[in-house]
């Protein structure tokens, strides 16, 4: 039987741990702790900091990876101007922000504030789901009522489960008590966010590597990491993996140094992420994962022991996702549930020969990304198990079990 | 004078009604389920006077015409 699960409660770093420094033995560094790691909040102003984000070209950590010095540019500056820490992780797969939140919640706070000041405002908010991210920042903030009282207001909110709920725009729409799925218009946060007031609405990760940017100075943070995105990262390895949860490594580390050589096939980037048969020459850098069609998206790396049937591992995801879909747009609704039942089919050897078509019906046919994310990581799968593909065609079966390594209620 | 234009779907009111297809084929046909499939979403001025029809053909109010 083969050991699967949730990954274990204490993250790891590999070479230097910056995120992660201040939490030993898996625990949480309070404020005289993070303190004594990072050293005092320091700000910057919106010019030098957004300066400094280009200069190590720190990207956005949650799904898109876009560029934080553009999006601090693109939004205006003022007391109405709104931060919004997306913590939804409704990823189920990935563990990394709430580590984050849990373990070292005044990071994210640092960061978020610092956000904040630059853009002149004092109005920041956290969306939340887990409930241990969620009493850690409490914490932390009543920390810092005593010791650091915080200028201005940062309200803690929990969020609703569910994966398309944790899109940004869906954050911002349940923030303002409407329902949490993506808005049909492609309106962006920095224009009209929270309160329809412009926003910067970023990641967990993404506010904590602000806060280390700020701490350690753009030349340093950049001394580890490639080039094209210096610094460390956060991921959530899974499965048949080295080391098993959610770690720290340099951006350049080689990705079968965690994932070692032979095995079964490798999910890179979570659920809206591609299906590849090894990792071999590519490291954990966003950037070129990119440019090899490979987006690490929140940085979930699993990869399936050979004793378990991939195939099942597939179609218990597709059925998730399409389970997922908010039902808002009929192309997801109805193609997301034929994505799955297809993929059934080719479980139980049968055939199904519209599956391209359908994967293909997806792309480019909803509010969000949903579809998109749906059908790469269909299509990924039906390319990268021809093996198992065929042995199920043969067979029936591939007489390995389902071993339940890609977990579906994280988001729950 | 004509300028560019782009056919674009909001796919949270589409219901897959269909008229779409019959009205402007030129940019988009409807899946077995009535959806569009969009295969060229830039409309040709000559086809202005189709999509504008199209647009206001459309039951749900799920179809516009954006300028480019």
């Amino acid at each position: 039987m083969t050991t699967v699960g949730l990954p274990a409660a204490s993250p790891t770093a590999f070479g230097t741990a910056r995120l992660l420094g201040g939490v030993t033995h898996g625990g949480r560094a309070d404020l005289t702790t993070h303190r004594r790691v990072h050293g005092p909040q320091h700000h910057r102003t919106l010019d030098e900091l957004a300066a400094d984000a280009s200069r190590v070209r720190l990207l956005g950590r949650g799904g898109a990876a876009f560029p934080v010095a553009t999006k601090l540019a693109a939004v205006p500056v003022g007391p109405r101007t709104q931060v919004v820490v997306n913590g939804s992780e409704s990823e189920p797969a990935s563990r990394k922000d709430r580590t984050l939140m849990t373990l070292t919640p005044h990071l994210v706070l640092d960061g978020a504030l610092a956000v904040a000041r630059a853009l002149r405002t004092t109005h920041v908010t956290i969306a939340v789901h887990d409930e241990a991210a969620y009493a850690s920042l409490r914490a932390a903030l009543e920390e810092r009522t005593r010791r650091e009282p915080v200028t201005g207001r940062v309200d803690l909110h929990r969020q609703p489960a569910g994966f398309v709920s944790g899109e940004v725009r869906a954050v911002l729409r349940g923030l303002d008590g409407g329902p949490a799925v993506p808005p049909s218009r492609r309106t962006l946060p920095s224009v009209s966010g929270l309160h329809g007031a412009p926003t910067f609405a970023s990641n967990v990760e993404t506010f904590a590597q602000v806060a280390l940017l700020i701490s350690l100075g753009p030349a340093e943070y950049a001394a580890v990491g490639d080039p094209e995105e210096p610094g460390t990262t956060l991921l959530t390895l899974l499965g048949d993996t080295r080391t098993r949860g959610v770690v720290e490594v340099p951006t350049d580390l080689p990705l079968d140094a965690l994932v070692p050589g032979e095995g079964g096939p490798v999910l890179l980037g979570g659920y809206h992420g591609r299906w590849v048969h090894d990792v071999v020459g590519r490291t954990a850098a966003r950037p070129g994962l990119r440019a090899a069609g490979l987006p690490l998206n929140a940085g979930v790396v699993a990869r399936l022991p050979r004793d378990v049937c991939a195939l099942a591992e597939v179609t218990a995801v597709a059925r998730w996702l399409a389970a997922q879909s908010a039902g808002q747009c009929g192309p997801c609704l109805f193609g997301t549930a034929a994505a799955a039942r297809d993929v059934g089919e080719l479980l139980r050897g049968r055939a199904a020969p519209a599956v391209e078509a359908r994967v293909a019906g997806l792309v480019r046919r909803g509010a969000c990304a949903h579809p998109d994310g749906t059908a790469a990581f269909v299509a990924s799968a039906l390319e990268a198990l021809p093996d198992e593909l065929a042995e199920h065609r043969r067979h029936g079966t591939c007489g390995r079990p389902y071993g339940g390594v890609l977990p579906l209620d994280g988001a729950g | 004078m004509s300028r560019a234009a782009r056919i674009e779907v909001d796919w949270t009111r589409c219901d897959g009604h269909a008229l779409c297809g019959l009205l402007l084929p030129e940019n988009l046909a409807n899946d077995a389920d009535g959806f569009p499939l969009i295969h060229r979403a830039e409309v040709d001025p000559a086809n202005l006077r189709h999509a504008r029809r199209a647009v206001s053909a459309c039951p749900a109010l799920a179809l516009r015409l954006e300028r480019t």
